[in-house]
């Protein structure tokens, strides 16, 4: 992706977590919900482990929980869909395209600065 | 400019890894906690590509037995000195 | 400046709440403005009133609570985070049927909206995580 090509946002949420070990994600994912339902311009972008939030065909957790997949569903309604994944991260992992929930947009590492640059406040989780 | 603060140790998870390539040109970063271990001579080579842009907090160097075991090329600030680093930096983020 | 500080990690587990801690002081200090600590994830556990620390060690909610005393710090807790840890003030333990709460003034319970609306118009937010 090009710069030109990246809009501007009001916050950035970093997701660095993956779903069940730790509420993380969940916390993270949360932050971003509200801030869209506040009328705010929200991005997400999933980094180093966060790629597995990203994965299909998770499961409820030991004990039922729901996990963050049906979160993530709903994203779209909260018009958050400026979503980007780490490359280098999928990379790690062995992860394509094809293997994610949404279509987040890959980036390389030298782009995130940029990315970072563009939006107001950043929570990184 | 932003200013990254990483309280993490290079050795614990990859916090070093994602603030280093999340900085831009400009940008600086603050150890503090854990992550003033990175100022140790053996292992400052990690933030080789922001020299001149690294900085470990004085407190927390002292706490730890490391304040005279810190690399040269680490520039120490005490708490005020981390005040004023995020007056000057637009916006702060924290890797952790 | 206007500052606002972003708390996560739980007091006397991490290094997390004494760093932030400090670092409030040093930015009042310098004649800044430090409009409200946030408390988010296990941070929320910093409101917990009946921390009994041992003598020789700092109060961190006593430290909080002079924070709001000495310069009105408004001291957020994030309402969704603090339930399901335990934490409810009196209000929220009669709505769910507790004996007792855990959370007093000065801390207030309040949703998460309040983190992004204070990020975003405060000059500077400093998070300090885990």
């Amino acid at each position: 992706m090009s710069n030109a090509e990246m809009p501007d946002g009001d916050l950035l949420v970093i997701l660095r977590h993956g779903p069940h070990g730790t509420s993380w994600l969940r916390e993270g994912l949360d932050a971003a919900l509200v801030g869209a339902a506040f009328g705010r311009r929200v991005a997400l972008l999933f980094m180093g482990e966060g790629v597995l939030a990203l994965l299909d065909g998770q499961g409820a957790g030991a004990l039922g929980q729901k996990g963050t997949s049906p979160t993530l569903e709903m994203l779209e309604m909260y018009d958050i869909e400026t979503l980007y994944v780490e490359g280098p991260a999928m990379a790690r992992y062995g992860i394509a395209q094809q293997d994610l929930l949404l279509a987040p947009v890959a980036l390389e590492d030298t782009v995130i600065a940029e990315l970072v640059e563009r939006h107001a406040l950043i929570l990184t989780f | 400019m932003k200013l990254h603060i990483v309280n993490r140790a290079p050795d614990a998870g990859r916090a070093v890894e994602q603030a280093l390539s999340a900085m831009a040109a400009e940008d600086r970063l603050l150890l503090i906690e854990d992550g003033v271990q990175g100022a140790l001579p053996s292992l400052v080579d990690e933030f080789a590509s922001i020299e001149g842009r690294l900085y470990a907090l004085h407190e927390d160097l002292e706490a730890r037995g490391l304040m005279n075991r810190h690399d040269e090329r680490v520039e120490v600030v005490d708490v005020e000195g981390f005040v004023t680093l995020t007056e000057q930096a637009e916006r702060t983020l924290s890797w952790y | 400046m206007r500052y606002a500080i972003l708390l996560m990690g739980a007091p006397y587990s991490d290094q997390a709440s004494h760093s932030a801690l400090r670092f409030a002081r040093a930015l009042l200090a310098r004649g800044h403005r430090l409009e409200t600590v946030f408390f988010y994830h296990d941070g929320v556990y910093n409101a917990a009133r009946l921390a009994a620390p041992p003598q020789d060690e700092p109060h961190l909610v006593d430290g909080w609570a002079a924070l709001h005393a000495e310069h009105g710090v408004t001291l957020q807790v994030c309402i969704a985070a603090a339930l399901r840890r335990g934490l409810l003030d009196e209000r929220e333990a009669s709505r769910h049927g507790k004996s007792g709460h855990s959370v007093e003034a000065p801390f207030e319970l309040t949703g998460l909206g309040q983190l992004v609306d204070v990020g975003l118009s405060c000059d500077r937010l400093v998070t300090f995580g885990p």
